[in-house]
């Protein structure tokens, strides 16, 4: 028995190995590339036969010594034929495997290919602000006294550390002091007015619109996001990630439990399947189902749950806007999805409707996704959220026996 | 159908957006027609069910599906094939592609949505993108555009409660003056 990998290319040479339970090659596939790349586990002796390991789920029986290294999880009813228990030969797992859990994997070694959108651009309307402290320094010549008061004074400006500290217009220079309920003490040697509230940003620009904006209410510092400049994953992110990408197979929707425990977010995970035949209904999809799972949940356990209606007469134009009354999060904040196939249209704004951290897919709809496929709804101007893609790397053993019909809506 | 029709289902569309308002949720409701007849109306119900995707139109497919005497089983080809989908706000993307899976006849809609429209305010799903199997369909706005739009404001110009971290909207006015389109 002898599986042929690589048959087809131009040099098929090679590429017949027999199964091994203890193979002396292992074998990573790139198919973007049309390559497939072999390497030796361990020295080879002289005349030994090379071999790999196809699967634990072989379809004859193998010859040879059983050494059950590798064994085998009991076969587990799924109710999905037992497809969800792909087993990954242990020599081929992925290097971020090895080494510790919290070192970061570099790019290149993740299981997937980012994409990520680039910052909402913002609006007038959208840039968030807050009210800080500020004081007109009259005299030019009181601008040095009054900076190195202000680095040896005890006012904490720290989360104003996105602006500039000090305005300009003509001779009149303004300082931005603290933000607080009360006004700020000032050096008794200077002679200042009295300081007064201004409207500034309360982030920094990332975006050369969003500097234009910002700084019209106040001089902010600008900070474009630079490309490479994303979220590091560490050896054990990456293995969670691995395992969860398992969880979903076949055709499922996945929503672990966090990598990263912060408060608020659910501790438990949710997985739906497609049910569009058996419910008979044409959109229970998986991603829909998992979704509904989720708020079915929050519901019935309390979370989320909605005290008090909205007032219903709509006078309430001095309303306490200060205390939060309602939930802390929309039902997906924070939370990354796992998914077999890139989500149609209908699941792809379900998700940003939800507000989902990042998407990761195993499968691309060219004709009918939307993160991607036909469009990329994250990215589409307007939409009030945006979510991060991740492409898992195409290798067969994931794919195994997922391969929908392309003009069907995942 | 004459225009007088068209206004008569949208007034009860509008009726379901009131309920919406009145129940704290973002004001928008449609109605779906098969003849002649209303065969479901619904309102957005997402506050109440804590799931930003429960909006109008899925809730009223939800209903149509459940209802084996309009949906016969074995009859096949679309559910909706038949029907026209009368909504107060024009359908988010989300609502436009599960629309256009469910293969419906033509939507009649109020006012546009910049936000997340998918029946070309953001993006056409209805019938810009091009879909391997299900039909595009006719989606045209403009129908009791003003009461769609006053409404909304009513609801904006005072918190969304129940919307995470609202914002502070203690300055808003109720604008009452439509910009024509």
């Amino acid at each position: 028995m002898a599986l042929a990998l690589g048959l087809g290319s131009s040099n098929s040479k090679g590429s017949l190995f027999n199964h091994s339970d203890s193979p002396n090659v292992s074998y990573t596939i790139d198919s973007s590339n049309d390559l497939i790349h072999y390497a030796a586990t361990r020295d080879i002796e002289p005349n030994e036969e090379l071999c790999i390991y196809y699967s634990s789920n072989l379809w004859f029986d193998a010859v040879g010594i059983h050494t059950n290294e590798t064994s085998l999880e009991q076969e587990k009813d799924d109710g999905w034929s037992g497809l969800s228990n792909v087993d990954i030969p242990q020599q081929n797992l992925p290097a971020f495997f090895k080494g510790s859990l919290d070192d970061v994997v570099p790019e290149d070694d993740l299981p997937f290919e980012r994409f990520k959108p680039p910052p909402e651009e913002e609006t007038a309307d959208t840039v968030r602000t807050v009210q800080a402290w500020a004081v007109d320094v009259p005299e030019p010549r009181s601008i040095g006294p009054m900076l190195k008061w202000l680095r040896h004074s005890e006012v904490d400006a720290s989360e104003l550390g996105h602006l500039k500290r000090v305005r300009k217009l003509g001779e009149k220079s303004t300082f931005l002091l603290r933000v607080s309920s009360e006004p700020p003490s000032l050096p008794e040697d200077i002679i200042l007015p009295e300081p007064y509230l201004v409207t500034v940003p309360s982030s920094v620009a990332l975006t050369s619109t969003s500097l234009s904006l910002k700084t019209a209410l106040w001089p902010t510092i600008y900070a474009p996001r630079r490309k490479g400049e994303i979220e590091e994953w560490s050896n054990g992110k990456a293995r969670w990630a691995w395992e969860a990408m398992r969880a979903v197979l076949p055709v499922a929707a996945y929503i672990p439990a966090p990598y990263e425990v912060s408060d608020g977010a659910p501790s438990r995970s949710f997985i739906a399947h497609d049910t569009r035949q058996t419910m008979a209904h044409p959109l229970r999809h998986a991603v829909m189902n998992v979704i509904r799972q989720i708020a079915d949940h929050r519901a019935a356990s309390g979370e989320e749950s909605v005290d008090e209606p909205a007032p219903t007469a709509p006078t309430d134009t001095d309303a306490d806007t200060d205390s939060p009354r309602n939930g802390t999060n929309y039902l997906l904040t924070s939370q990354i999805l796992f998914t077999t196939h890139e989500p149609c249209i209908m699941c792809s704004m379900a998700l940003l409707h939800s507000r989902v951290k990042e998407v990761v897919y195993l499968l691309p709809m060219e004709k009918t996704g939307g993160c991607g496929g036909v469009t990329c709804v994250p990215t589409l101007p307007g939409v009030n959220h945006r979510f991060s893609i991740c492409r898992w790397k195409g290798d067969t053993i994931w794919e195994a026996g997922l391969g929908l019909d392309g003009s069907i809506d995942a | 159908m004459d225009s007088a029709e068209h206004n008569v289902f949208m007034s009860e569309a509008m009726a379901m957006a009131e309920e919406a308002w009145a129940a704290g949720e973002v004001p928008v409701g449609c109605v779906f027609v098969r003849g002649k007849t209303i065969i479901a109306k619904a309102r957005n119900r997402t506050n109440q069910l804590s799931n930003a995707t429960r909006h109008a139109e899925l809730e009223a497919i939800d209903e149509i599906l459940a209802d084996p005497k309009l949906t016969p089983p074995g009859r096949g080809g679309y559910p909706l094939s038949e029907t026209t989908l009368y909504v107060t706000v024009e359908p988010c993307i989300m609502c436009a592609s599960a629309l256009r899976q469910m293969g419906i006849k033509e939507v009649f809609y109020g006012c546009a949505n910049d936000r997340f429209g998918g029946c070309g305010g953001v993006i056409g799903v209805n019938d810009e993108l091009a879909h391997p199997s299900h039909p595009p369909y006719r989606a045209i706005g403009g129908y009791a555009r003003e009461e769609a739009i006053l409404i909304l404001r009513r609801f904006y110009v005072t918190e969304n409660f129940n919307a995470p971290a609202p914002r502070s909207k203690a300055n808003r006015i109720l604008k009452t003056e439509i910009l024509p389109r």
